[in-house]
């Protein structure tokens, strides 16, 4: 499976995951990886607005409910900064139309329900950077 | 006195021994619990590169869900723990090759042997994973389990039931609700039906008519989420004859999301002060979710209900009914149900 990461020759598109859940932040950062993004994966919303303040990355895929800030906490962190545009993805368990209504009100760009499909991900995640160039 | 003081100092030491029994029992109970969760993680290092790799959807040759097949002994139960959590997570190609990875190492039989375990723990267990793994051939076995003596049974069967989407399934779900003493909770039965395909329709147009209330409430319930118009004959019967009044409420909820400008009289007509508030109130929301501009003096007429909770739906419903909706609340701008409606309207409209 490939993806549209961009030129080879150029540098790889930064993706930002963050997921508490080893088995998807594993599977996830190597179903993109495989596609040929660069991801940094870490384990909880902490960390991730950490990372994405040190390094905004092109591209952020976070899991709703994690430890310390939850993915809408980051998600407004992130739309409150000056990297604003950056596309945000959540992916989460909580499927409710309500959950899936407040994911977009704090602006997400996309949501992802699990059980999910990896590959469907990888296409949401292509289209999104397709999108924002 | 002395004997007193020494009944004290007896029964003091009696309650901080128990006390430092207790701490020292939950400390034994979580140091088990990490060395085996260590343990585990040991077990599975190995086997995680090719796990992780089938469960990414990239083992495109097949060769990563072999060497998942050649796990043996404890290594191998450890990983067919782990990927059974992993189908709750993911789905698609990644999962049916971790499910027949589970089906190589006999899982998804000893899963069918586990319901007929004497533990209850196992028999949930068997058949969860039996639905995590889809196995649609142990439905027959699954309808048994729902009525099991065991509630988690039961709730562990339908929740499998509802994974493995065999419409024939939806007969026995409903039916199991209004098993006397070992009736399935209405909430997991909805669920589990709720993921079922547009086959149910005719099954729970039948619900709508059993004599159980809460498989009754159930079927009136999905019928409203799934918006299957064909029972609205019998969602319109339950609301003026039902027994229930809960049943009557979820008839008016489910009348609103798939009703016909129509219903608006027929919901109206229970929005009456003598008929029990829950339903007034169920069946004023309802006739807001129709939209049905002939029912605007109905609402205008509830403003000045004694329930202001009732007052404020009918004013809720009236903003969202256009210009004539809003021409009805002239003169009551300074009601608090009508201020409270607005407010609310407003939140909605910017969270959305």
């Amino acid at each position: 499976m490939s993806a549209p990461a961009g030129d080879p020759d150029a540098n790889p598109v930064r993706v930002l995951v963050a997921d508490d859940d080893a088995d998807i932040r594993d599977l996830v950062e190597f179903k993109l990886t495989q596609a040929g993004y660069a991801v940094e994966a870490v384990p909880d919303g902490v960390s991730a607005w950490e990372a994405f303040s040190a390094n905004p990355p092109q591209l952020a895929v976070l899991d709703v409910m994690m430890p310390g800030l939850s993915g809408i906490d980051v998600l407004r962190k992130i739309r409150e900064s000056d990297f604003a545009g950056v596309p945000v993805l959540l992916l989460s368990a909580k499927s409710r139309d309500s959950d899936v209504d407040t994911g977009f009100a704090v602006g997400a760009d996309d949501y992802v329900i699990k059980p999910f499909s990896p590959r469907e991900l990888l296409h949401r995640v292509n289209g999104m950077l397709a999108r924002a160039r | 006195m002395i004997v007193g003081a020494a009944l004290l100092l007896g029964a003091t030491i009696v309650v901080l021994g128990a006390c430092l029994l207790l701490i020292l029992g939950v400390i034994a109970v979580r140091a088990r619990r990490h060395s085996r969760s260590k343990r585990d993680e040991m077990l599975l290092s190995p086997l995680r590169p090719p796990l992780i790799t089938v469960a990414s959807g990239e083992d495109d040759d097949g060769s990563a869900a072999e060497e998942l097949t050649w796990a043996t002994g404890v290594s191998r139960t450890v990983l067919d723990r782990n990927i059974a959590d992993l189908l709750t997570k993911i789905r698609g190609a990644p999962a049916e090759q971790l499910v027949r990875v589970l089906e190589v190492h006999g899982a998804v039989d000893a899963a069918v042997g586990d319901l007929s375990s004497r533990s209850s723990v196992k028999r949930a267990r068997g058949a969860q994973l039996l639905g995590l793994a889809r196995a649609a051939h142990t439905v027959p076995l699954l309808v048994d389990a729902l009525r099991d003596e065991s509630v988690e049974v039961r709730n562990s069967a339908a929740y499998a039931l509802g994974l493995i989407g065999d419409a024939s399934a939806a007969g026995p779900i409903l039916a199991a609700i209004g098993v006397p003493d070992r009736g399935l909770p209405a909430a997991t039965a909805a669920e589990a039906l709720q993921s079922m395909g547009v086959g149910i329709s005719e099954v729970l147009r039948e619900g709508l008519k059993d004599e159980n209330a809460r498989t009754r409430m159930v079927a009136a319930h999905l019928s409203g989420e799934r918006s299957f118009t064909r029972g609205l004959p019998e969602l319109r019967h339950l609301l003026a004859h039902d027994p229930d009044v809960t049943v009557r409420e979820t008839c008016a909820v489910a009348i609103g999301r798939l009703g016909r400008g129509e219903d608006a009289d027929v919901l109206a007509r229970h929005t009456g002060a003598t008929e029990p508030l829950p339903l007034r109130r169920a069946c004023v929301t309802a006739i807001g979710e129709l939209g049905e501009p002939g029912a605007v003096p109905t609402l205008a007429g509830l403003l000045g209900d004694p329930d202001p909770r009732l007052a404020e739906l009918a004013a809720g419903a009236l903003i969202t009914m256009g210009a004539e909706g809003r021409d009805a609340l002239a003169g009551h701008e300074d009601d608090a149900a009508v201020r409270s409606a607005r407010l609310v309207a407003d939140l909605q409209k910017s969270a959305a």
